[in-house]
């Protein structure tokens, strides 16, 4: 369920088919920089309805699923 | 005379802050800029919580006024100076290169004012909702790490988006730029280039020299390949290493991190020409003259307020 939210957010955001990102694809490689995270981020925040912390170990799907479900559990 | 909410917010006279320049801002450049009616910041730069304590005490030994300090929130002693300005009381904090929500609440609770450097519109927000009393908006004529916004893009659209004061940073060394900044709506100023030639700036005379020397296309960005560590810095032997290591078919990350390393305490310490690092904005062209930091923030309101109480000749 957050996979698919976050696939479908960043989609949204790069303009890419939801199903070509995986938990594993790295945001460096959709070409998403430190100053998109924190726009991706915030929308997340907003869907989800919490806070989460960047830092700069936040580097794939995979770091935001991991993040996101600590907070909603 | 010009007045912002910044002013009584920060009990300072002039709504002019001085960057954080590592190797550069220390607490005598600070303590000069606040006697001079603006906000002196001392930076934390790489160095650990002795350091920062000396240089607040050296401030403090020289002014009785507001000042702040800036801290790199990439350095490895992010931790230990961040309880620092807790125990010091420092009035004023300001935070580049990172998210400084870790240490927010800390600072929050004794008192601190913390007005976080931003690269764009998201950032700012979050760190309004965390609690920043101000944000500085920088754009990318600015001296060392830059984010990719121009100052004329930037300070307009955080504006608009967040409801705290905005200082705008990159690109203004003279009234004109202050001007041109209360325009777009901001608040406030930051300027670092232009304090570097300050009289009671203490790097080394080469980088002075380098600085007025410099013209409009003096400057060239560094690091953007790999994205982590973008600087604007005055064309050199070391720049333009460092471009072409960068761009080398066998370039990595790793390997151009090193190559950085030192470069900073070379140009401001040592005033070497040839390997130093001399960050610095693309107004360089602009900057020519020593004078004390009381002058140049005298200087640039005089010409800011003229400006300004002239701006009604070009409405018809």
């Amino acid at each position: 369920m957050v996979l698919e939210k976050i696939r479908e957010l960043i989609a949204d955001k790069i303009d890419c088919e939801p199903g070509t990102i995986t938990e594993e694809t790295k945001f460096s490689d959709l070409g998403i920089d430190s100053l998109d995270v924190t726009e991706l981020v915030m929308s997340i925040e907003d869907e989800f309805n919490i806070e989460l912390e960047i830092d700069a170990s936040m580097v794939a799907v995979s770091d935001l699923i991991k993040a996101v479900e600590s907070k909603i559990k | 005379m010009i007045k912002s909410p910044i002013c009584d917010m920060l009990k300072i006279k002039y709504p002019i802050f001085q960057g954080g320049m590592a190797w550069i801002a220390d607490g005598k450049l600070a303590a000069a800029v606040s006697n001079g009616g603006g906000l002196g910041i001392i930076s934390a730069m790489n160095a650990g919580a002795d350091y920062l304590k000396g240089q607040i005490d050296i401030a403090r030994s020289l002014t009785d006024k507001p000042f702040g300090v800036n801290i790199m929130l990439m350095s490895p002693y992010a931790d230990e100076v961040a309880e620092i300005v807790v125990s010091e009381r420092v009035p004023v904090v300001t935070t580049g290169a990172g998210n400084p929500s870790k240490y927010m609440q800390s600072w929050l609770e004794a008192g601190i004012t913390v007005i976080p450097v931003v690269a764009s519109v998201a950032m700012a927000k979050r760190v309004e909702r965390s609690g920043a009393a101000a944000v500085i908006a920088e754009g990318e004529e600015s001296g060392g790490h830059i984010g990719e916004l121009t100052t004329m893009a930037i300070v307009p659209q955080v504006c608009d988006a967040v409801s705290i004061p905005v200082i705008a940073a990159g690109g203004i060394a003279d009234g004109r730029g202050v001007a041109a900044s209360f325009m777009l709506g901001a608040a406030g100023v930051q300027l670092g280039t232009r304090f570097l030639v300050a009289k009671e700036c203490s790097v080394h005379q080469n980088y002075k020299e380098m600085v007025l020397k410099a013209n409009d296309i003096s400057t060239v960005v560094t690091g953007k390949r790999f994205g982590w560590n973008t600087c604007r810095s005055i064309k050199n032997n070391f720049t333009r290493n460092f471009s072409k290591e960068e761009y080398a078919p066998d370039a990595t990350a790793e390997k151009i991190a090193l190559l950085g390393v030192g470069a900073l305490r070379l140009a401001a310490v040592e005033g070497d020409k040839q390997n130093g690092c001399f960050l610095a904005g693309q107004i360089s062209g602009l900057v020519n003259k020593e004078q004390t930091a009381a002058e140049i923030i005298k200087e640039i309101f005089d010409e800011a307020e003229a400006l300004l109480k002239g701006a009604n000749s070009w409405v018809k």
